[in-house]
């Protein structure tokens, strides 16, 4: 059997993770292509205008896939940590799905949802095992390397400073870009500190952050201006974790950690820079990276830029504010150190 | 200490009620109006849903009126609206306020938390005194909303276009005046009297919409351009389930006992969209499916701009086979009265050719069964 799975949304926090579960269960796993402009215009002429950018890419990603495998991976991911949930595009994501493509070959799907306990979600993971074999034992033991294996993937970006894209090529090789702008030949981040080298932090969701298409390579334009670039998934548990103390209390949306807590912790260490890339029409992020951008004009804060980025945003326009901001972080550096 | 909350319908009537019999101190905020909804709007970030904008602007109001405990719906899994509280906390303090947002978590605990929250503001009032005054209350709850049902059947078939209107206005002022539960029961009856001898159309049968979608806009009036007024003008009854009594009946009553009001919708909802996708996305879904069933023309969806949940519904409503007609209004500060006004009226000629083809169709239907059996 062969099982699509789009690379869009929850792809770049679990693609490892769901690539070993199938494949260990003797299936055949197979990725959209990277976003391009056909896919996500083909995704944003089957959704009502207001949905956000990146579910408008998501059913590009899905159609894409369509006539290429026998079905398609689609969980409805509500909750991974009790009281803490998802927006009503994840929980919502195969039903939503099935309505717009409505040629979308089958969805296999899982409903993850951390609050009704940890035998639930064996249940459910059970449920999707069984159309693979009726071998529970088996299905268990996929889960459980699956899960080692986004530990693993989870460890790579952590402790070697790799951004999901890089780790995924570590783990994976490479895979083939379709415009070969030379954006996979990016180098592991270099982890000495290069004297005046600037430090910025990119936060948002990875979905956005890592979408060559989306984000308009925003990443690879800061490390080729010599910018060490740190984003979210670089950051250890405990540093999130006090940096969503510091700003909100207690988190409230699973993407807290990304935003909220990647913000709290880079606007006071590590950076000289912020810049919170948030997509059109993201509703939990009109709050979150509002609570961030309330936080950056405390005294001591690091700069902060808010990017909002459409579907008609033109690249030359990111690259104008970008240098812009780039310049600025430059100068107030060599302020701060000329006066130290 | 004073208390603020924001507006909702004919909210403030009853919570006025009981602070009052409470002996709690509190302000009642200017009702919305554009002057509330540009100051919301002007301290909102960018993207936000209008039940968002106005609550900020009614509680920035509440708090110049010197309250200092703002009251605000909150709590978890109930999208946006759970992280609210945080946000225009921050606003508060920004324009340099000092009032204390409070949450009530109205998903979990429902009305059971927000009397705990009661009695603890109103300094430990004993029990007995705070569920008398509860009752009264509700019981105005209920008379404005019997009243409003009423008027809904009116107003479509009223000679003198606003009849209605003026007397639901005025029983709302005689309802908010009322003390005890005799003069309440007098006025209520005297009004659904009143109601009832609006000299009405002789035209038997008018058009009948339910009107569906996110709570806050369905019942509050000015976030949605007044459409139900709209639509009785246009000569088109309204029906809808969503009415704050209903809601406190369920969430005081029936909840804990395991009733639930929404199960029908979501039942029905269930071949289109297996979860609840918060706010009331999945009712959405599941009321279309039900009255496209039932003896309605057509279906006017209310849902604020950028509602994540409605967004999904909107998504999907469109596929199922249960088939109905239905306008979705996206509401916003953007929204002109003039281009609503346009696509209601427009949506109203559709419903009424579809209901001439169908009477046309039964009228063939009849003539050919009898020719069958003759
Ligand atoms: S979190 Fe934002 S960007 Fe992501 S699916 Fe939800 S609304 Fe869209
Ligand atoms: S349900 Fe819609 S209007 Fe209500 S908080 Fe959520 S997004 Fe905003």
């Amino acid at each position: 059997m062969k099982i699509g799975i789009p690379r869009a949304l929850l792809y770049y926090q679990y693609y490892p993770m769901w690539k070993h579960f199938f494949e260990e269960l003797g299936a055949e796993v197979v990725v959209s292509p990277h976003t391009t402009r056909v896919i996500l215009s083909s995704g944003i002429s089957r959704v009502v205008a207001d949905t956000c950018l990146p579910a408008k890419a998501y059913m590009g990603h899905v159609m894409s896939l369509v006539g290429k495998c026998d079905c398609v991976f689609i969980p409805a991911i509500r909750s991974l940590k009790a009281k803490v949930f998802n927006c009503s595009k994840f929980l919502g994501l195969p039903d939503m799905t099935r309505a717009v493509v409505p040629e979308c070959p089958p969805i296999l799907s899982i409903d993850v949802d951390m609050n009704k306990g940890e035998k639930e979600l064996w249940r459910e993971i059970d449920r999707l095992g069984r159309h693979f074999t009726r071998n529970h034992s088996k299905v268990r033991q996929a889960a459980m390397s699956a899960w080692q294996k986004h530990l693993e993937y989870c460890r790579l970006m952590v402790e070697e400073g790799l951004t999901p894209p890089q780790a995924l090529e570590r783990m994976f090789g490479l895979e083939a870009e379709p415009e070969g702008k030379g954006a996979s030949k990016e180098k592991a981040l270099p982890t000495a500190d290069a004297s005046g080298q600037a430090h910025i932090a990119v936060i948002g969701h990875p979905y956005i952050l890592y979408d060559h298409h989306v984000s308009h390579r925003l990443i690879n334009w800061l490390q080729q201006h010599n910018i060490r670039v740190h984003t979210p998934e670089m950051l250890a548990a405990e540093a999130i974790d006090s940096g969503i103390g510091r700003l909100v209390g207690q988190s409230y949306w699973t993407y807290e950690y990304e935003v909220v807590g990647a913000g709290g912790h880079y606007l006071e260490h590590d950076v000289d820079g912020v810049i919170g890339l948030v997509a059109f029409g993201c509703g939990p992020d009109s709050l979150m990276m509002d609570m961030v951008r309330r936080h950056s004009a405390l005294p001591g804060a690091a700069a902060f830029m808010n990017l909002t980025l459409e579907e008609h945003t033109a690249e030359a326009g990111i690259v104008t504010r970008l240098e812009a901001f780039v310049d600025m972080v430059r100068r107030k550096k060599r302020r701060k150190e000329t006066c130290a | 200490m004073r208390i603020g909350m924001p507006h909702m319908g004919n909210l403030h009537i009853t919570l006025k009620t009981l602070f009052e019999r409470l002996g709690v101190d509190y302000v009642i905020p200017p009702s919305n109006s554009q002057r509330t909804l540009s100051l919301g709007a002007k301290y909102s970030p960018e993207g936000l849903c209008i039940p968002f904008k106005l609550t900020l602007g009614n509680l920035i109001e509440c708090a110049a009126m010197g309250a200092d405990t703002l009251l605000m719906p909150g709590g978890n899994g109930i999208c946006r609206l759970g992280y609210y509280a945080k946000v225009q906390q921050q606003v508060l303090r920004e324009i340099g306020y000092n009032a204390e947002i409070v949450e009530l978590g109205v998903s979990e605990r429902k009305l059971i938390g927000f009397m705990q929250m009661i009695k603890r503001l109103s300094n430990d009032a004993s029990w007995y005194r705070l569920i008398t005054s509860f009752r009264f209350a509700l019981a105005k709850l209920h008379a404005l909303d019997a009243i409003e049902r009423s008027v809904q059947k009116v107003r479509p078939a009223e000679q003198v276009k606003g009849a209605a209107q003026e007397l639901y206005t005025s029983a709302i002022e005689a309802i908010d005046g009322a003390n005890d539960y005799a003069s309440l029961k007098k006025i209520k009856k005297s009004y659904l009297a009143q109601l009832d001898a609006v000299p009405r159309q002789s035209r038997a049968n008018p058009l009948k919409v339910r009107v569906i979608g996110e709570f806050y806009v369905v019942l509050e009036p000015f976030s949605n351009l007044d459409v139900e007024v709209e639509l009785g003008k246009l000569g088109v009854e309204v029906r809808r389930t969503t009415f704050i009594s209903e809601w406190t009946k369920f969430s005081l009553f029936l909840n804990p006992l395991g009733i639930n009001e929404k199960e029908r919708y979501q039942r029905a909802a269930m071949p289109y969209l297996k979860h609840d996708v918060g706010g009331e996305g999945w009712e959405s879904v599941g009321e279309k499916v039900l009255h496209a069933g039932e003896d309605y023309d057509g279906i006017i969806h209310l849902a604020p701009f950028t509602c994540m949940p409605e967004i999904v519904a909107q998504n999907i409503m469109p596929t199922t086979q249960e088939d109905i007609p239905v306008l979705t209004i996206l509401c916003d500060e953007q929204m002109g009265k003039a281009g609503m006004l346009t696509r209601l009226e427009a949506f109203v000629d559709l419903l009424e050719r579809r209901r001439r083809a169908r009477l046309a169709c039964n009228n063939v239907r009849r003539a050919y069964g009898s020719l069958l059996r003759d």
